[in-house]
């Protein structure tokens, strides 16, 4: 299963209130397009440590993995369960 | 007596101790032989560019062994280089390098040639070498070109000051373009001891920074106060073989301050003042038992240091008080490239000596013991994670967007960031108004701002932005409504 309805509701309502979700799209580079800066990767890092009980700082972290809301949600995927992953 | 030269010592180091660690990089290590023979290669790229003699190139190379050994090749050839942000956007990039007239622009991944032979090296004090940026927040960045001999001199300052020498290991936590490198990457190299890289992929990371320091044995560390913060976090772990550890001219919360000492409890601490025209200017050693409240203070001038205080009516300040801080080091700049009208350059106020002050735009306060404090800026500069940043070029380059009436960008205090910049707007009338939102806003900053001058929080209203008796925003305001959130 992938998240990408939570990281949406949790990145807008985070760095883009005013911004109705259906409107940022899930490959959208965040990047990039200045949504998110190196204080708000850590924001991000932290919810995913507290929503899905990641130990992120042990996982090697590449800004990539924290491009779009479909690259997190791939993240998180592969991290929850590292049996699966290929 | 002269300073050595920065790159005859490397080469020196590279005959006598070629096994030895030069760069630590994603758990493998760069000897001293192996980097200059990785600058050979580089060097024999660039000979077969057949550029003239003292022609200057750019240099665009995110952080690696391979640009730093790029950057060895320019100070072998004694060719000048313009050393820019990679995270510039492209337009900007190729205005400035032709600004600076570079002829060519050399990255990391280009194709290795044949090794040259290296000659020997000859020192050239007053030629020119490293061309670092003012971070200018829109526009173009000003280009700050130095001179060999006053890298020279800082490099030997520094080796100095903080005993580095073939056991150092020093921690590098900025960019490869920014001033700081001057200290913990060249200084380092010069006085042969090891060059931990941070890697910028992973420096936001705790774990990852607390790993570095403890398994490379790091001896020196010289980072922002984002840093610190960074590895403070939940954790009682400390890094004893620490010795100095150098905080830069930002202010840095309390509470980050006070978890240094923990941190690294054999260390002496010290707050470093400098700019990028004239490189550190100012050193204050703090007591780890007996710690500022509130400002840290900038301390005394360094060695050939001339610091002054000039006052609003322009008039140098020979006892306490108040003004901006104008200094003269013996590692500044020759003056931006090209030179600017009204620029920061400027003879002695009253006329005494012959030598160029730089107006820092910072306001100082002389306390009657003769140390200065930081009182603020007398601009609309202030720090985003160590970068300077002009809040009226970022208000510029919004009030530029069609669909914006009004716009104010105010630095709101941040424990980790120093500041974070936030955006409050009053909309057009109209279709254009009505579309804008956040993530478009951004977007459209992105286009020609570096990634620290993009607000973080943007407020978009309908209403008239408010405004002080004298007709201008209320800044203060928007910094206490601000800074209530989160």
């Amino acid at each position: 299963m992938d998240h990408i309805d939570t990281i949406r509701r949790f990145v807008v309502e985070e760095f883009l209130p005013d911004v109705s979700p259906e409107s940022l799209a899930a490959d959208y580079d965040l990047l990039a397009g200045g949504v998110i800066d190196s204080l708000g990767l850590l924001k991000v890092i932290a919810w995913l440590e507290n929503r899905f009980g990641l130990a992120v700082d042990d996982i090697e972290l590449e800004p990539d993995a924290f491009r779009s809301i479909a690259a997190i949600s791939d993240f998180i995927v592969r991290v929850a369960t590292p049996a699966r992953s290929i | 007596m002269s300073a050595r030269s920065l790159v005859e010592n490397i080469v020196t180091n590279a005959r006598r101790r070629p096994a030895a660690p030069a760069l630590a990089w994603r758990g493998d290590t760069v000897g001293y032989g192996e980097l200059l023979r990785m600058a050979g290669d580089a060097r024999a790229r660039i000979a077969s560019l057949g550029l003239a003699e003292g022609a200057p190139v750019g240099v665009l190379a995110p952080k690696s062994p391979a640009a730093i050994a790029l950057i060895l090749a320019c100070l072998l050839e004694h060719r000048p280089f313009l050393l820019p942000s990679v995270d510039l956007a492209e337009r900007t990039l190729e205005r400035l390098f032709e600004v600076a007239g570079c002829q060519a622009v050399l990255t990391a991944d280009d194709p290795i040639g044949q090794a040259s032979v290296l000659t020997s090296p000859r020192s050239r004090p007053e030629a020119i070498t490293f061309m670092l940026t003012t971070s200018g927040s829109t526009g173009l960045p000003k280009v700050v070109p130095l001179t060999e001999g006053a890298v020279d001199r800082f490099t030997d300052w520094a080796g100095e000051a903080f005993g580095l020498g073939p056991d150092s290991a020093v921690l590098n936590f900025s960019p490869l373009n920014f001033d700081l490198c001057l200290l913990d990457v060249w200084a380092t190299l010069k006085h042969g001891g090891c060059v931990v890289l941070v890697d910028p992929d992973r420096a936001t990371s705790s774990g990852y920074l607390r790993s570095l320091l403890a398994e490379h044995g790091v001896t020196v560390v010289q980072a922002v106060p984002m840093f610190y913060q960074l590895i403070a976090g939940a954790t009682d772990k400390a890094f004893p073989r620490v010795e100095h550890v150098v905080i830069t001219g930002d202010s840095i919360a309390e509470r980050c301050l006070a978890a240094i000492p923990g941190l690294f409890p054999r260390a002496r601490l010290y707050n470093l003042y400098g700019c990028t025209e004239t490189n550190d200017s100012l050193i204050h050693e703090l007591d780890p038992a007996a710690l500022p409240q509130g400002s840290v203070p900038l301390g005394e001038p360094l060695p050939g240091v001339d610091a002054l205080v000039v006052d609003a009516g322009g008039a140098v300040l020979t006892g306490p008080g108040d003004g901006e801080l104008f200094v003269h080091t013996p590692f500044q700049t020759t003056g931006y490239a090209p030179p600017t009208p009204n620029d920061r350059f400027t003879a002695h106020p009253a006329g005494a000596g012959d030598h160029t002050y730089f107006r820092t735009g910072d306001l100082v306060r002389r306390e009657p013991d003769g140390s200065l404090m930081l009182l603020g800026r007398n601009d609309f500069h202030v720090k985003v994670r160590g970068v300077r940043t002009n809040l009226q070029e970022v208000e510029r380059v919004l009030a530029g967007h069609d669909g914006i009436a009004e716009v104010a960008v105010v630095a709101v205090p941040d424990p980790i960031g120093g500041h974070r910049l936030h955006a409050e707007l009053r909309r057009a009338q109209g279709e254009a108004g009505g579309a804008v939102n956040s993530l478009l806003l951004k977007e459209f900053c992105a286009g020609s701002l570096p990634r620290t001058a993009i607000p973080s929080t943007i407020r978009i209203t309908d209403e008239p932005l408010p405004r002080t008796s004298t007709g201008k925003p209320d800044r203060q305001l928007l910094i206490r409504a601000n800074t209530q959130k989160g």
